[in-house]
């Protein structure tokens, strides 16, 4: 076995008394191995800044803070807006204590009759007469019991 | 199981997690407290770029705080947030390649005749090899940010990425070799 392949066991960490016995004897290859634990040792020490932490820390919190508001105001304006459909339910129960019947449309008014006197024509006589007679207006309702008779004089009263 | 001391972190956990009310941000931030770092790392050096490490970050506690409830345990709960922080990682870089390709720069060769002590002084390695990590394909690099940054086994980094143990070692492998590769171009060429 060359260097190159004790080289690569010894960066992929084999642990053998083969190993062992060749860094005794090869001067290469324990050169090879203190670099690589220098090398180790350098990347063990990278940390990184305490400002940098703080800051997101500082980040991650406040976004909590956020999302935890934002969490509980629908719920809220959910709960607001129900507490005010209801006080107006109750407000108008309050105003009109009973309810309103349904309402109930008549059947309209039926004419049955329409009399008007011919007015008469060339007489004078006879055209006092009929300026004194009324114009009679009879209207039918649903109740039998009930007849509208509308009077009209001559002034149109 | 995870690199903070994790009996006593996980009693700890378990207590916030037990007690919290139902969306308790107080409760939240104590558990954001013990796993903020873990997040925010991994996201850093899977991106390579401070402002979108927090974003991903960011959303990972969001989706934690939304599925608090559906994580059956504290021991449960480090492995879902890397795989949701590998996960929102693989997304926000599909994104970013489709928006902007940011080329990668390393860092500048070092002249010669500068002190060898400074060459290879920690902190210069720690700036080259996060450089070197943005150099890898995504796979290698979940797999060593995992294992070699936040120390997970192979067997966890393996269930964390889906993969069998044996992918996961050798992507490992194949990663470590390239970083070496990296620091040696530019640490070396500084002797």
């Amino acid at each position: 076995m060359n260097c190159s392949n004790w080289e690569r066991e010894i960066a992929s960490e084999v642990e053998s008394s083969e190993l062992e016995v060749h860094l005794m004897a090869c001067e290469s290859c324990r050169e090879f191995a203190d670099e690589l634990e220098m090398n180790r040792t350098a990347l063990g020490s990278l940390t990184v800044d305490a400002a940098a932490l703080d800051a997101v820390r500082r980040n991650v919190l406040g976004e909590i803070r956020r999302d935890r508001r934002r969490s509980w105001i629908w719920p809220l304006v959910a709960a607001a807006c129900v507490a005010i459909v209801s006080a107006a339910l109750v407000l108008t129960r309050l105003e009109n204590p009973e309810l309103p019947r349904p309402v109930e449309f008549a059947k309209a008014p039926q004419l049955v009759e329409w009399t008007v006197q011919p007015r008469p024509v060339q007489h004078r006589h006879a055209a006092t007469v009929a300026q004194r007679e009324p114009l009679v207006v009879k209207m039918l309702t649903n109740d039998p019991d009930v007849i509208i008779v509308w009077l009209i004089d001559q002034k149109g009263e | 199981m995870w690199d903070v001391d994790s009996a006593e972190l996980a009693l700890a956990i378990e207590h916030v997690r037990l007690n919290a009310r139902p969306g308790d941000p107080q409760a939240f931030e104590e558990i954001m407290r013990l796993h903020e770092k873990q997040v925010l790392n991994t996201a850093l050096r899977l991106l390579g770029n401070l402002e979108d490490a927090q974003d991903v970050a960011q959303e990972v506690f969001l989706r934690l705080y939304r599925n608090l409830h559906k994580i059956p345990d504290v021991q449960e709960m480090g492995s879902w947030l890397y795989r949701v922080t590998v996960n929102l990682c693989h997304d926000a870089h599909r994104q970013r390649g489709r928006r902007r390709a940011e080329p990668l720069d390393g860092p500048e060769p070092v002249s010669a005749g500068a002190d060898p002590e400074v060459i290879f002084a920690r902190v210069e390695r720690s700036r080259v090899v996060e450089m070197g990590l943005a150099t890898l394909p995504e796979k290698e690099r979940a797999a060593v940010v995992l294992r070699d940054v936040q120390g997970l086994s192979t067997r966890e980094v393996a269930e964390i990425l889906g993969s069998s143990e044996v992918t996961v070692r050798s992507q490992i492998c194949v990663a470590r070799g390239k970083l070496k590769k990296f620091t040696d171009r530019y640490l070396r060429k500084r002797v």
